[in-house]
């Protein structure tokens, strides 16, 4: 495949991306499950569930689940927002080059979808447990697996083909 | 231009060498620009980057089969213990359980999420599997096979590299079933010894994917182009 996707204008990925900004936001802040058992009661942020892994000893996972859920969507938005506020302004980007390098391997490493669901089955399977419900977290963390889909489908070479 | 190791690619338009010399031609990974290669004297000992964007070019990736081999042998050997050890252990009021990958598996089934089971069956045991099967395959054969069946050997490769993250989801699943359910000595999740060793399964057959060249299964044949009319 040598390329595939719809054009879509700079102006029209611009928004794309400012809106799975603000999901992700939402995505990284709010719990993405809460559990109740006999009177207690947790919830579980995106972070909360890295620093879990950590402190249980688990550094390695820690951190490929830090890099794949966490930094490599977070470079996947910011630099792609970089690079199109100056393109939708008229400019032209510094560091156009270094961006679009590491834009590659945040594409590589970004494992977001599989995340989502994830967060899907845990909540299958607390349900056989305890009183489990999704969190806000979760609905944006849906919108930003569909965002990325949107954004990815457009594909990357038109926007190079505007810039350089 | 060779005393700095580098050579900045110069932009031409396809076809420039006309037939027969294709080789000359590297198309960038990154932002699709197709460069001319460096040739004779200038060629050896240096390295290639795209003129627009940097990104290194490659005829072949270096060591593309030997990296492949080396990732698949470190993932196959670390494949035992993430089966063998208990990737998650879940403690409640009466006794503490541990739960293997294929166990995880076989409870989901008993208690009749059969669909959720069968995602699962997917993600952590027949995806790594077939990535395994499907690279050893490639690897050996553009060696040993290099005529063989070359679509259905590129559309494998397109195949696990596209299912492959996908064989994350219990990593992720035991994380936040980790963070979620602490309530101490009457219920808590943690993750066991095996998850580590599935987590670098799981990285090692990415990294093994990433580092094989499916341009070898081209290699030496002939070309055609296929158009699909819309």
């Amino acid at each position: 495949m040598l390329e595939h996707g719809h054009a879509l204008s700079v102006s029209g990925l611009l928004a794309l991306t400012l809106a799975a900004a603000a999901a992700w936001a939402i995505a990284l802040s709010a719990p993405l499950m809460s559990i109740s058992l006999r009177g207690g009661n947790e919830a579980a942020t995106l972070p909360d569930a890295i620093v879990a892994a950590w402190q249980g000893g688990e550094i390695i996972v820690a951190v490929v689940a830090a890099v794949t859920a966490l930094l490599a969507p977070s470079l996947f938005i910011a630099l792609r927002l970089y690079l199109l506020v100056p393109l939708a302004l008229g400019g032209r980007p510094l560091g156009l080059a270094w961006c679009s390098r590491a834009l590659y391997q945040a594409r590589r490493w970004n494992m977001i979808e599989v995340f989502t669901v994830g967060v899907l089955l845990s909540l299958a399977r607390l349900s056989a447990l305890a009183d489990t419900s999704p969190g806000p977290g979760l609905f944006a963390l849906g919108a930003v697996t569909l965002l990325f889909a949107a954004i990815e489908s457009a594909g990357l070479k038109q926007l190079w083909r505007r810039a350089a | 231009m060779s005393t700095s190791g580098v050579v900045e690619s110069e932009c031409r338009s396809p076809g420039h060498g006309g037939p027969g010399s294709t080789a000359a031609l590297l198309g960038c990974e990154n932002c699709g620009l197709v460069s001319l290669e460096a040739t004779g004297a200038d060629r050896a000992g240096i390295v290639q980057k795209c003129g627009r964007c940097g990104h290194r070019l490659y005829g072949e990736k270096p060591f593309a089969v030997q990296r492949t081999w080396a990732c698949i042998a470190a993932a196959a050997v670390l494949y035992v213990p993430a089966n063998a050890l208990p990737i998650m252990v879940t403690t409640d009021a009466l006794d503490r359980n541990e739960h293997t990958l294929l166990g995880g598996i076989h409870e989901l089934w008993v208690s009749g999420s059969w669909g959720l089971s069968i995602i699962v069956f997917i993600a952590s045991i027949a995806v790594p599997v077939l990535k395994f099967g499907v690279l050893a395959l490639l690897a050996w054969s553009v060696r040993r096979r290099p005529q063989w069946r070359r679509l259905e050997r590129a559309r494998l490769y397109r195949l696990i590299d596209v299912a492959g993250h996908w064989s994350m989801l219990d990593v992720y699943v035991v994380a936040l079933l980790g963070a979620t359910v602490r309530f101490g000595p009457l219920a808590s999740v943690e993750a066991g010894p095996g998850l580590l060793a599935f987590a670098s399964v799981v990285v090692l057959t990415l990294l093994a994917t990433w580092s094989f060249d499916p341009r070898l299964i081209w290699r030496d044949g002939e070309h055609r182009t296929v158009v699909y009319a819309p």
